[in-house]
């Protein structure tokens, strides 16, 4: 049996947004509607931080097969900082000559001439942060863009030839109703993006959203309607061609994420950043969520501190990332790795599900239905952790 | 250890609120007497349990021996015999009080007079003890000596002239204190001559040497090597090792009248040794024992199940060991449909119940589920046969019952005067009878209610302490059976019932709690696949209903690279809640659920 035990993968977060979206709660930075990296401070400097990050940090040998910039919104990034910071990738852990390199990008936050530079740096495959079509609902989740801004988006993608390039929606948002919904869908179809992802609003605690609302409770959709939502993203993206690949996200045969898809394998990837986690000699480590912490982090020649994750956990979350993917877990690889006895015990464990057609299996592989195993997958998951720990 | 005159004994205890000090001034006392040394001092030297010394009140009682040399130069020895604080032992306070001629009222300067102390120095004079009021606590800034002795004489009518104002922290006062006892404090009655009897304040089980008994030698001689007899319990021993505490245990080969100490004997159980039983010899056996002494009687029950079910075998063996320590506690089997294998068990009261709880849960590191607690009912069957029962599934059916009694607590509340109206609505609402009102002083007020037990377990405690901001404080004491329109309210969830849901309730009631304990069932259960319908029903006829709407997902929409740490403890948590509940048919009850009966607004 073949295990990566090397990351071939690496995330790089660009912490900085020109707003607060109201659902959000990932480590990011305001840094105002004017706000470029040409012009930001902030931005040069943390520009330097993760250069720093980079050159002095844990190195493999062997050559990034994808590059990841999320944020944040990485699109506030100059052409020249991007340039930059790939370099120093390059020259300190090599990229492989057919690597896929990510970018995400907000609709109403680059130019031209960026996308261009961005290209030619490098970058093969976008992600443009659309959400919604609605004025009235991009608004009400304080989103900096508006509609026109997400088909402007589009053209200059096109306008520079960019094909790859991927769409984010969100269902669920406060008003939203199942109709509505449905045209989100059919509009961002109508776009023909190679990739879409599209996610149910999770309501975080400490964000705008989790402050004002209650899950299920008016004004956001009642959970009926979510599911639903969800079920009719499966059946309209499905229809128009996309493959569904995993529980959120949908692509054209060809076009899935790679750099994601090293996740959902539990496969080792560098985190470089301000909040970035990463996984690497069996140690998850998160970076800390504020500059002032990182930037000291850094000066201290940035220390892995983390335990060494054992078997159970390991098991646990191959089986909590891979069952997010439609092809599911590889059983012949979970036997070498974890022992045959174990796959019969989750097939044991899972009988009553497979019963009520939410997981299915054969000889190779396990795997959620889509979309009813999906819908269920923590409550699957749950009953996977309990009983796998108990014994 | 020399002989001592009776005469230049003193034995005393000391009676105060929790938190008023007492264990403070008695480490003072130890420390001023030389009885333990500076530096052996741990704070609060007498509460010897974790627990105890965490709530800082004293469960158990113990006792010390001072050496003492008193300003006219005569050497005295003084025993000070501890007592629990708390209104669920008081049986044991009683017989703690009857070991001494004397007591130090403490009492804090700034708060004053409260119902346990009350209550205590009723005990006290009961026992005809000479009463030493202290005011503790007198350098604090709120200090108010004055305002507080005229509460005392007052409300107990005991002359302060004399009071001794202290600070235990700071040590002010204790010399007097300490002549005080030497000079107030009656000697014992010096019946050295007499048959043996000595009285039995505390007791405890060691799994080295078996019990170790305390005691107070009320009359006559015992020595090392003695055949004693208990004679409540009817059994005999030979002392092994007779000695004082100071507060260390030190062997000593005899004891007489007035004296305190201890001795072991191979006694397998406290059961065998309780506390009020009377010493005597087995040769030469006095005539009457020393009146006072009572069998433990449990007032309070509940259910305790393991979570885990193989853990039923430890719970067993833990009550066990807890029981050879603690007389008052009693078990059975039980076994319900919802929970499974666990027991029955018996307390003096709620805090009793409480350190049980945390005891096996802390020492014997066990994962339990309690269920709400409830009282002994009594019930007259069309038959004319009479039983009493504890739990609700025990009570026949409306067809064959003639009567249900249930027991009533005369409970005693002091409480500044601006919580009399909420606490009079919250006794009124607990099926309370007024039974008096009346100013201590111009801001606090004592008022007595007569009330259901049963309605003083389920929570009443905590909520007269939140609706008083903490002030107010209580203090009960049986009063006996009365009849009442009760009936059994029965909880289905998922159409079946549920045996611990279940609870005795009055009539009249039995709508507003089915609606509320409904209500909160559909806050306390988690949503599952499927609509949960929840009832409250009194025999066949429902009388609340509600119903938990069917989860119609459970997902985590995004994991990405920095999310699987965060996102893998959500589905341990998920896991984990899923472990601590108890399944009744298809639907997963959580702990909390059985407790819900305690929670609903009142």
């Amino acid at each position: 049996m073949f295990i990566i035990n090397y990351p071939q993968a690496a995330y790089l977060h660009i912490p900085f947004c020109r707003r607060r979206c109201y659902y959000c709660d990932f480590a990011i930075s305001v840094v105002g509607d004017n706000a470029t990296g040409e012009t930001s401070q902030s931005i040069a400097r943390y520009v330097d931080a993760i250069c720093q990050e980079i050159q002095q940090g844990v190195k493999f040998d062997a050559p990034l097969q994808t590059v990841f910039f999320g944020g944040g919104t990485p699109s506030l990034l100059s052409v020249g900082q991007l340039e930059r910071i790939l370099a120093v990738l390059d020259a300190c852990l090599g990229i492989a000559p057919q690597a896929e390199i990510s970018m995400e990008v907000d609709p109403g936050t680059f130019t031209l001439p960026q996308i261009q530079g961005y290209t030619q740096a490098g970058v093969n495959r976008f992600s443009l942060g659309v959400q919604s079509f609605d004025d009235e609902i991009l608004q009400a989740c304080g989103r900096s863009h508006r509609r026109k801004d997400i088909f402007q988006a589009v053209d200059l993608l096109r306008q520079v030839g960019v094909q790859n390039f991927s769409l984010d929606l969100i269902s669920g948002l406060p008003h939203q109703t199942l109709t509505q919904w449905q045209n989100t869908l059919q509009e961002a179809i109508a776009i023909a993006p190679r990739h879409i992802s599209s996610y149910d609003l999770v309501l975080e605690p400490v964000t705008a959203f989790g402050k004002q609302y209650q899950p299920g409770e008016k004004p956001l959709p009642n959970d009926e309607d979510t599911a639903e939502m969800y079920r009719l993203a499966q059946q309209e993206l499905t229809r128009a061609g996309f493959e569904h690949y995993e529980i959120s996200n949908y692509a054209q045969p060809g076009f899935q994420c790679r750099h994601n898809r090293v996740y959902w394998r539990n496969e080792p990837y560098y985190g470089l950043g301000m909040g970035a986690a990463s996984y690497f000699n069996g140690q998850r480590f998160g970076r800390s969520r504020t500059r002032r912490e990182y930037y000291d982090w850094i000066e201290k020649g940035c220390p892995i501190i983390s335990p060494v994750s054992d078997d159970t956990e390991i098991l646990l979350e191959t089986l909590m990332l891979g069952l997010r993917l439609a092809t599911g877990i590889n059983l012949d690889r979970m036997a070498a790795n974890f022992g045959e006895n174990t796959v019969t015990q989750i097939k044991s464990i899972l009988k009553s599900e497979r019963d009520r057609g939410l997981v299915h299996w054969d000889r190779h592989s396990l795997r959620l239905s889509d979309p009813e195993g999906f819908l269920w997958s923590n409550t699957i998951l749950a009953k996977l952790f309990d009983q796998l720990t108990s014994t | 250890m020399t002989d001592v005159s009776v005469s230049r004994i003193r034995n005393f205890s000391i009676i105060a609120h929790i938190d008023h000090g007492k264990s403070t001034l008695a480490d003072r006392l130890l420390q001023v007497t030389g009885t333990v040394a500076q530096r052996k001092m741990k704070e609060q030297f007498l509460d010897s349990m974790d627990l105890e010394r965490e709530r800082g009140i004293t469960i158990k009682l113990q006792a010390a021996r001072m050496d003492y040399t008193a300003k006219n130069g005569e050497k005295y020895v003084l025993n000070l015999i501890d007592t629990p604080g708390h209104v669920d032992f008081s049986y044991e306070v009683s017989r703690s009080l009857a070991a001494c001629e004397g007591a130090l009222l403490v009492v804090d300067a700034s708060q004053g007079v409260e119902a346990q102390t009350l209550a205590n120095v009723y005990l006290a004079l009961e026992n005809d003890l000479e009463i030493i009021p202290v005011l503790n606590k007198i350098d604090l800034p709120g200090a108010d000596p004055d305002r507080v002795i005229e509460e005392i004489e007052e409300v107990i009518g005991l002359d302060c002239t004399d009071a001794i104002r202290a600070s235990a922290k700071q040590g002010i006062g204790v010399d007097e204190i300490l002549e005080a006892i030497v000079k107030e404090v009656p000697p014992p009655q010096d019946t050295v001559e007499e048959p043996l009897r000595a009285l039995i304040f505390d007791s405890y089980y060691d799994p080295y040497r078996g019990v170790i008994v305390y005691f107070r030698v009320m009359d006559g001689c015992v020595k090392q090597g003695d055949r004693v007899r208990l004679m409540a319990s009817k059994k005999e021993y030979a002392i092994d090792e007779l000695g004082i505490l100071s507060p260390g245990q030190i062997p000593i080969d005899t004891l007489h009248a007035g004296e305190v100490g201890y001795f072991s004997a191979a006694i397998k159980a406290v059961e065998d040794a309780r506390v009020g039983d009377t010493i005597t010899l087995a040769t030469e056996p006095a005539e009457t024992a020393l009146p006072g002494y009572t069998e433990a009687k449990p007032m309070v029950f509940c259910g305790l199940f393991p979570t885990d079910s193989e853990q039923y075998e430890d719970l067993r063996d833990a009550l066990e060991k807890l029981k050879l320590n603690d007389a008052a506690l009693s078990y059975e089997p039980e076994t319900s449909t919802a929970m499974g294998f666990g027991f029955r068990c018996g307390f003096l009261g709620l805090l009793h119940m409480e350190i049980v709880q945390e005891r096996l849960e802390r020492e014997y590191n066990l994962d339990l589920i309690t269920t709400a607690p409830s009282v002994i009912y009594r019930v007259t069957t069309t038959s004319g046969e009479t039983f009493e029962f504890d739990n609700p599934s025990q009570l026949p059916p409306p067809g064959n019952r003639e009567i249900i009694e249930e027991p009533y607590v005369r409970i005693e509340m002091i409480t500044p005067e601006e919580y009399v109206g909420t606490l009079m609505e919250l006794c009124q609402a607990r099926r309370g009878e007024f039974k008096d009102m009346k100013y201590l002083t111009p801001t606090r007020t004592t008022l007595v209610y007569e009330l259901p037990l049963a309605e003083v377990v389920t929570d009443f405690f905590n909520q007269l302490k939140s609706r008083s901001r903490g002030y107010a404080s209580m203090e009960y004491q049986i009063l006996g059976y009365r009849e009442n329109d009760l009936v059994r309210l029965d909880v289905m969830v998922n159409g079946d019932p549920v045996d611990s849901l279940a609870t005795i309730v009055h009539r009249d009631k039995a709508y507003p709690v089915g609606r509320s304990l409904t209500e909160k069932l559909k806050e306390l259960i988690p949503r599952h696949q499927f609509k949960i319908p929840l009832q409250a029903s009194i025999g066949s006829r429902i009388i609340a209903s509600e119903h938990i709407p069917a989860l119609r997902k459970d997902v985590l929409a995004k994991c990405y690279g920095g999310d699987i740490s965060r996102k893998k403890k959500l589905l341990q948590k998920q896991a984990k809640g899923k472990k601590r509940m108890k399944s009744i048919g298809t639907v997963d009850v959580p702990q909390e659920a059985f407790m819900a009966v305690l929670r609903l607004e009142s």
